[in-house]
């Protein structure tokens, strides 16, 4: 606990340690599978063997026993099947006459007593479906969208268009174009998705499980459950990672595991193994991107021109705002009066794809931070000093029209992370393809530079007004103190620490007295998701509101009941009034708690009148706020093998206030580590059956102690007034530049450019021996 | 499958066992035992999650049965490192650096690590990877867990 007497309570700064980590260390937080539920079923879901037909029939096995097994289709769907995301397509389950449009697409759910009699049950029922042609891969949309535009299946279509292009490619002395691809990325967290639905006595239903955004089913599931907001309860258990997996996917999960609870009355699990669950739940949208980009001799960008390709899979589910938070992302970080940028999501034969941190970021920024480099190139520039020349500043304007205040920090996080990482001179090393005297590794260094807009996308924040509520209550211990009521979960990046230094902070209260219960949508007011780097910021927020206006209570309290209305304050767990004795918190706590029952701080976040957005024609103020990063890699290519290492990196941040520097470097370096398996590892597939082809931890590679560079973490602490405390959106910022400056080191190590990632050592070999007959 | 019967020692305490010879180790711990901190992240041995010392050596018990552990075979889980000073060493330290996040994984950190510190109690950098190289975590990008190790073996007494 914290000793302090008169000074107020700051823990905001600090690198307080976690309120979670006890019971993690010991192994004693229980997570979704540790807990030792009676009495329920166990589900497994039957899945379409074809990635496309028209499902005939399902046929349960007539030799098989099914005593006290339910079998659920969409038949038992309660109320129309359909799943609300964002356009109200995808089915539940898919059903007897419709179309299966994708391999694994659930088709029923059975419950059993074991999860072994479940997935053998589930193996007993056959499916009759008309198969009929798949269009599989992103590759086969590009191909079309390529020789016939307008026969591209797409589920969502947007542009954003500033300035006049053709003028710009008019007034460009040269004109540069390339494509750049990304494939699948898994999310991997390490705890698989799993969830229990019971269902209740007044037909309502409880899920509980490793969930991200607990109000999403609340929201997305009333039409096949036939089931009012109020009737559906979701609450988090302990969530072993999640990073946008565990995003959009809990809402089927809950879907399917409702239907056989619903027809048994009993409460059943879905829990999958890691085989499953890579296989059939989302990943990250695999990309193709052409940047069209005119300049002049001096460097100066006067179009840049952009199309940018999602595949969304069979459904758009969220795809729609992954796209448009790409497209935002694709040139924002440039100074550049003339841009169209168009953005589509195709439509293919595999799973949905979902939310992924980075939510379409990743993509555009691993596009345009190879483009720029290629430009720099062509004028004979670095890539140092072009960017030094050309990135957006305060006073310029985004794609959409946004003007950048004097609250960023780009111009700091470039030069820091120059000066830091001594880019210059380590450019000055690289091989080129060559390996130079004393070198054994073909050696190279690169950059990326890029933002992240903060919180929901466009007037999203307007429109949704998070809620949250700070309030006075019996803790477990039985001693009074202060619940922290908002719907963002813990997965892991600190949010019950930080929210925790928060609340402490603007109560001025020691943090012993505060608790961050798991979030349960029957108790907590509906904050929003905890997605789209927007819980710092945001529900940051909102919590230091509440808490001010709880305090405000407590001093009013303690006044009239204590002081004799002489003016109270709370500060560092007292109550001091002038010329009395300071009331120990705890004491007020007491008196108010039998008096007045349980108080409550709350408060409505409201998006300024300045912030505008027009959603019609994407101009406007696209994010409340930008977050900043220039990042540096240095790579080593073994010349034989073409192993890669990433020995250094580099970031410097511009996220605001810092609230917690330990997490907040925690979630750069982790972040930065799933940057490097995308540039360089994590290669993942749809195959020709309609599967992934690396489903398993044997083949899908992550990195490993052994693989992550020495990091160097350096945050620049641009104020940002907007939402006190002041901190902008970091989660998603450290997965969005890594991969681009890996791919312009490699360009630096072997003189060529590599516009696909991962950029595997067999990618590097196919670059460096192309053309040439047999191995070297 | 045969059942096998015997006597093991799990963090300290004598287990009588008997179960399908088959049956895996992790099973048996979280199942039988309730020993629920070892977790199961692929159930192939790639993740390390599962991590338990078994006679004094790091195994991934979601790939071992049973059967193949005699009378006698002492296996520590992630219950019985508290118990340990090295143990305890290592959880403070991963606490004060940082080093946790979804802690989905940290059970198996934490095992690896005490394993690693009784066979090498001042590790190098490269030596701490190399003992952490079985044990994947997607969130912290390991930096921190390895600062926590290294923390953990300055604070162990010195031996004689």
């Amino acid at each position: 606990m914290t000793k302090r007497t008169s000074q107020s309570i700051r823990l905001v700064g600090k690198g307080m340690p976690r309120v979670d980590a006890d019971g993690k260390v010991c192994g004693t937080t229980r997570y979704i599978n540790d807990i030792d539920y009676k009495g329920i079923l166990h589900g497994a879901v039957v899945r379409s063997p074809v990635p496309r037909g028209i499902l005939k029939a399902i046929v349960p096995d007539a030799a098989f026993d099914w005593t006290g097994i339910t079998l659920a289709t969409a038949k038992d769907i309660p109320g129309i099947n359909v799943v609300h995301m964002h356009d109200r397509t995808m089915p539940l389950l898919a059903e007897i006459g419709g179309e299966i449009r994708y391999r694994g697409e659930p088709v029923g759910v059975v419950a059993a007593k074991t999860p072994e009699l479940a997935a053998e049950a589930a193996r007993r029922i056959r499916l009759e479906i008309d198969e009929l042609p798949p269009l599989l891969t992103l590759e086969e949309a590009v191909a079309i969208f390529k020789s016939a535009p307008g026969q591209l299946d797409t589920m969502k279509e947007q542009d954003i268009v500033k300035g006049d292009i053709a003028k710009g490619f008019a007034e460009a002395d040269e004109i540069l174009e390339a494509e750049y691809r990304a494939g699948h990325q898994e999310q991997l967290y390490l705890e698989n998705q799993g969830l229990v639905v019971f269902p209740q006595k007044d037909g309502s239903i409880l899920s509980e499980g490793s969930i991200q955004c607990p109000y999403f089913p609340v929201h997305e599931l009333n039409d096949p459950l036939k089931l009012p907001p109020e009737k559906i309860r979701v609450r988090q258990t302990p969530i072993g990672g999640a990073f946008g997996g565990k995003e959009d996917y809990p809402t089927m999960l809950t879907g399917y595991a409702a239907l056989p609870a619903l027809k048994s009355g009993k409460p059943v699990k879905i829990t999958y193994e890691r085989n499953e669950d890579i296989l059939f739940t989302p990943k990250r949208h695999p990309v193709w991107v052409r940047y069209k980009t005119g300049f002049k001799k001096d460097g100066t960008l006067t179009a840049i021109e952009c199309d940018y390709i999602l595949d969304g899979g069979a459904y758009l589910t969220i795809s729609d705002v992954v796209m448009f938070r790409g497209i935002l992302h694709c040139a924002v970080a440039y100074r550049c009066d003339n841009v169209v940028i168009r953005g589509k999501v195709a439509r293919t034969n595999s799973m949905p794809c979902g939310a992924f941190r980075g939510f379409g970021a990743p993509q555009a920024i691993w596009g345009i931070e190879s483009h720029m480099d290629a430009i720099a190139a062509r004028l004979g520039k670095a890539p140092h000093e072009y960017r030094l020349q050309v990135h957006a500043r305060p006073g310029d304007r985004t794609p959409t029209g946004q003007l950048l205040t004097e609250e960023n920090g780009s111009t700091a996080c470039l030069k820091l992370a120059l000066r830091r990482s001594d880019f210059a001179k380590k450019l000055r090393q690289v091989s080129r393809g060559r390996l130079r005297k004393g070198q054994k590794k073909l050696y190279g260094v690169g950059m990326s530079f890029f933002a992240h807009g903060s919180a929901f996308t466009g007037d999203g924040e307007a429109k949704f007004k998070a809620k949250g509520r700070v309030e006075l209550a019996a803790l477990e211990n039985g001693k009074p103190g202060v619940n922290i009521r908002v719907s963002s979960t813990e997965m892991g990046q600190g949010v019950h620490t930080i929210f925790t230094q928060i609340a402490a902070d603007a109560l001025s209260l020691d943090p012993a007295f505060i608790r961050y219960p798991m979030a349960d949508t029957g108790l907590v007011p509906n904050s929003g998701p905890t997605v789209a780097s927007r819980t710092t910021m945001v529900v940051g927020n909102v919590v230091h509101r509440a808490s001010l206006d709880l305090k405000n209570q407590i001093e009013a309290f303690a006044s009239l009941r204590f002081f004799q209305g002489a003016p109270a304050e709370l500060r560092a767990s007292q109550l001091v009034a002038k010329g009395r004795k300071p009331l120990p918190f705890a004491k007020v706590a007491k008196a108010m708690l039998a008096e007045v029952g349980s108080a409550s701080g709350f408060f409505q976040f409201v998006l300024p009148d300045s912030i505008q957005w027009d959603q019609q024609t994407f101009k406007g103020d696209s994010y409340p706020g930008y977050s900043w990063s220039a990042n540096v890699a240095e790579v080593e290519i073994d010349p034989l093998t073409c192993e890669i290492s990433v020995p250094r990196v580099t970031a410097v941040i511009d996220i605001g206030r810092v609230i917690n520097p330990v997490t907040a470097s925690g979630q750069v370096e982790g972040g930065l580590t799933q940057a490097l398996g995308y540039a360089v590892m994590e290669k993942i597939g749809t195959g020709r059956n309609g599967l992934y082809d690396a489903a398993r931890l044997q083949t899908y590679i992550i990195p490993t102690a052994l693989d992550i560079p020495e990091y160097d973490v350096k945050f620049v602490e641009y104020p940002y007034s907007f939402a006190p405390p002041g901190g902008k959106g970091l989660g998603e910022l450290p997965m969005d530049g890594l991969a681009p400056a890996i791919a312009n080191a490699v360009e630096a190590a072997t003189g060529r450019r590599l516009r696909q990632i991962p950029i595997t050592p067999e990618a590097i070999f196919e670059a460096l021996h192309a053309g040439k007959k047999g191995t070297p | 499958m045969s059942t096998i019967k015997r006597t093991w020692k799990v963090n300290g305490k004598s287990v009588a066992v008997r179960a399908p010879a088959g049956r895996r180790l992790l099973d048996f711990l979280r199942e039988d035992l309730g020993l629920v901190g070892s977790k199961e992240g692929c159930g192939e041995g790639e993740c390390g999650a599962c991590t338990v010392i078994v006679d004094g050596e790091p195994v991934v018990s979601c790939i071992l049965p049973v059967g193949q552990l005699p009378d006698g075979t002492e296996i520590l889980t992630v219950e019985g490192i508290e118990k340990k000073r090295a143990g305890r060493l290592i959880q403070q330290a991963f606490v004060e650096c940082g080093a946790v996040q979804c802690g989905f994984c940290i059970p198996g950190m934490v095992v690896s690590s005490y394993a690693l510190l009784c066979r090498n109690p001042k590790p190098s950098v490269q030596a701490i990877r190399e003992g952490l190289a079985g044990n994947l975590c997607r969130c912290t990008g390991y930096t921190k867990i390895i600062q926590a190790v290294k923390l953990a073996a300055s604070r162990l007494p010195k031996r004689k």
